[in-house]
């Protein structure tokens, strides 16, 4: 079995974790501790946060506080106070995820004013993008109401931890609502067991092994790898990122029902999409949401001509790559994700209505299209992912190719297929009384033939 | 997703988890890591040649250092009992360490000296102490299925077959393979890498080794496997030369090889092909069987 603790902080698929979340949940639920419901859940959120980056807590407190400070002002003046907590926000994002693009972090004295110096020595903050989108939620959707929330609820919703470092990233209209008295007769002890071992199967006997074999996409490895072996991979790494980010999904939602907390659910079988814009309501769903709520409606969404509509798809895409991170390669992944949508927009009303085999075909396409972009979210170095391209169409002559075993792939690659053919279709009818027998199995499984540790791709964002 | 019962749902969900779990116990009890199951990282390839060398009978012949010499693949050498203990990506002074705290030695140990820059595997050899193996408490199902599949599909062949490819393939001409972009960014890399620190920390563990296992009776010669010209002049080759042969003078220490050089081929200037690795191979037995007379 792997060694699943990463030094320096607790991650879901760690033994600390299981443990935190345990002691959390059993005093959760305490009588006496009732009262204390949400402070107690802050305060396991600033210390989960605070195990994997101490230095940095007073950053998170200050986002919070800054927010707060925000939003209240914002009841006095809406006009002011609200686009100066969602600059306030996006400067923390641009400052800490952009700044390696002007300065070296190598570099001992970047500045030589101390004080800034430190902060440019700063690390990412492990899940700033996320809970910068969360702040920027609050700030648009609350100043709408009648009296500000308090600052515990404020507190528990931007950095509630399951939720904290990769999302889903939860719109407060929809969790507010939810800070209430919980008790433990209401949760779905079903239901929450459900995600999270759907969750832990997932990312640790799909994307974990899958991630030994993909790791040989990275530069300079993927020049040891045969041509027909860097197609597998792309496809390899296809069902990997989806299969790590629906497993950090899941996982999150389990724990948040655990808690009596309904978060979004994040991916809806995302591979069977028949158009780019199905895709997207699909795939990262809480993200493409929120992209659609706050920046592309406020844009004029389609409401103002074709013309602008692709103007809007394509704006909204590539700020959309650009806040995975500061690279070419994002750019560009989120450019032709864009590009896609406005070419599909005047063939989705004419292939609408097209039977089976021309919705296979569009699957396949959509599929195919989808895979080969995530070569460059796989390789933000712009040039290795064009190199890695290339190869794809260069026959190699090496001599020691790498050996990839295809049979073990497929075993592992075939849960994701599996799902995506509607095996939860089966389970919901004549197979339901095996279901807690399939589930158990697909424990076990996780545990028995889990990939070495790897971090959630999704974390590093 | 929808619910169910909560209790006895979940109570059945432990118990086929419980099951399986135990079906995979009972059956790593009874059938080992016989399978030898398909590695997909140079941590799982460690573990089972380290596994491998722990559960079978202490072989003549065994051979030490870094991915150069995990190229020499067993099946290449006409003797029988050798063993290649290599790690890609580790120090010879690991596998070393880990022969040295077995009860029974080897008769020859070849260590190869080419790169000393990474240091000794303390953890490893700890693991692997006193004929302690690192093996699950349970077998993973699917790389045993696959792993059977493998064995079932792969059976490798009787030794006069196994001659025979090896014939054909020395009969073959040297690779035409152009490995210029490699070849200049391993250059690179080693003229850029200073191995003075990591180096004499592996020379001065295999000193202490050496005087070890020859005081119990085994015989260790340094070996060092020909490089491309331009690797061979690379700084970090000069520099760790100049330390491991300050510290073991002795000439008797050494054993010479002398493959045909103009035939040798490499994937990168450093790791060589498989027919020349088949050459080097032969060149070691010549010398082994000089050093016999």
């Amino acid at each position: 079995m792997p060694d699943r603790t990463i030094r320096g902080g607790m991650t879901f698929t760690s033994l600390q974790f299981a443990l935190f979340v345990a002691v959390v949940f059993g005093a959760y639920y305490l009588p006496p501790l009732r009262r204390f419901q949400v402070q107690l859940l802050v305060l396991a959120s600033l210390v989960f946060y605070g195990s994997g980056q101490p230095a940095l807590l007073p950053l998170l407190l200050l986002a919070v506080l800054g927010t707060y400070l925000c939003l209240v002002l914002a009841f006095d003046n809406r006009a002011v106070w609200m686009p100066v907590g969602i600059v306030f926000n996006l400067g923390l994002l641009a400052f800490f995820k952009y700044k390696l693009l002007f300065i070296d972090p190598a570099a001992v004295h970047t500045t030589g004013v101390a004080p800034l110096d430190v902060l440019l020595r700063l690390p990412l903050p492990i899940g700033i993008s996320f809970f910068v989108f969360h702040n920027i939620s609050l700030l648009v959707d609350l100043t709408r109401e009648k009296q500000p929330p308090r600052l515990r609820d404020v507190f528990l919703y931007i950095i509630f931890f399951p939720q904290l470092v990769s999302g889903p990233i939860t719109r407060a209209g929809q969790f507010m609502p939810q800070i209430a008295p919980k008790r433990l007769f209401d949760v779905d002890l079903v239901e929450a067991a459900k995600w999270i071992l759907t969750g832990y199967f997932f990312k640790l006997y799909v994307a974990n092994n899958l991630n030994e074999m993909t790791s040989y996409m990275d530069y300079p490895l993927y020049e040891t790898v045969a041509t027909p072996d860097r197609w597998l991979l792309v496809f390899l790494y296809s069902y990997q990122i989806y299969a790590d980010f629906f497993g950090y999904s899941a996982i999150a939602l389990g724990l948040g029902l655990l808690f009596g907390y309904r978060l979004p659910v994040n991916f809806n079988l995302p591979y069977i999409s028949v158009s780019f814009s199905e895709f997207w309501t699909r795939w990262h769903i809480s993200l493409s949401t929120w992209l659609r709520t706050y920046l592309y409606i406020p844009l004029g969404g389609n409401r103002k001509g074709p013309v602008r509509t692709c103007l809007n798809l394509m704006i909204v895409m590539t700020l959309g790559g650009l806040w995975h991170g500061a690279s070419l390669s994002y750019a560009l992944w989120g450019m032709l994700h864009g590009l896609l949508l406005v070419i599909e927009r005047p063939f989705l009303r004419l292939l609408g209505e097209a039977g089976p085999v021309v919705r296979v075909a569009r699957m396949g396409v959509v599929f195919f299209c989808v895979t080969m972009l995530w070569i460059f979210f796989k390789l933000p170095n712009f040039d290795h992912a064009v190199g890695y391209l290339s190869g794809m169409f260069s026959p190699t002559d090496n001599p020691n190719p790498t050996k990839l075993y295809r049979n073990m792939a497929l075993l592992y690659a075939l849960p994701v297929l599996v799902q995506h053919l509607g095996i939860g279709a089966l389970l919901d009818g004549r197979l339901r009384r095996w279901e807690p027998y399939l589930y158990g199995t697909l424990a076990a499984m996780a545990w028995l033939e889990a990939g070495a540790d790897a971090a959630f791709i999704y974390f590093q964002f | 997703m929808q619910s169910a019962s909560g209790l006895p749902w979940l109570i059945k969900c432990a118990g086929a988890a419980a099951a399986l779990l135990l079906a995979c116990g009972l059956a790593t009890v009874r059938f080992g890591a016989a399978l030898q199951q398909p590695t997909v990282t140079t941590r799982d390839g460690t573990i089972i040649t380290l596994n491998r060398y722990l559960s079978e009978p202490v072989p003549d012949l065994v051979l030490v250092g870094s991915s150069v010499a995990w190229r020499l693949k067993e099946n290449y050498f006409s003797r029988p009992r050798v063993r290649n203990l290599a790690l890609a990506g580790g120090s010879p002074a690991t596998s070393l360490g880990i022969i040295a705290r077995q009860t029974s030695l080897p008769k020859i140990v070849l260590i190869e000296t080419n790169v000393l820059t990474r240091l000794p595997d303390d953890a490893l050899i700890a693991k692997f102490s006193g004929g302690a193996r690192s093996e699950a408490p349970f077998l993973r199902p699917v790389r045993t299925a696959v792993a059977a599949y493998e064995t079932w599909n792969h059976t490798p062949p009787d030794p006069a077959a196994a001659r025979a490819v090896r014939d054909r393939l020395l009969s073959e001409p040297p690779s035409s393979f152009d490995n210029k972009v490699y070849l200049d960014r391993a250059v690179q890399q080693m003229n850029d890498e200073d191995p003075t620190v990591p180096t004499r920390v592996n020379v001065a563990r295999m000193q202490e080794l050496i005087d070890e296992i020859e005081r119990r009776g085994s015989r260790a010669f340094l070996l060092e496997i020909p490089f491309a010209a331009e690797i061979e002049h690379s700084r970090m080759v000069n520099m760790s030369k100049a330390i491991v042969h300050a510290a073991f003078p002795d000439r008797g220490r050494w054993l010479p090889i002398d493959p045909p050089r103009g035939e040798l081929r490499w994937a990168d200037g450093v790791h060589l092909d498989e027919r020349s690795a088949l050459l080097v191979v032969r060149a070691i037995e010549s010398a082994l069987a000089g050093r016999d007379r």
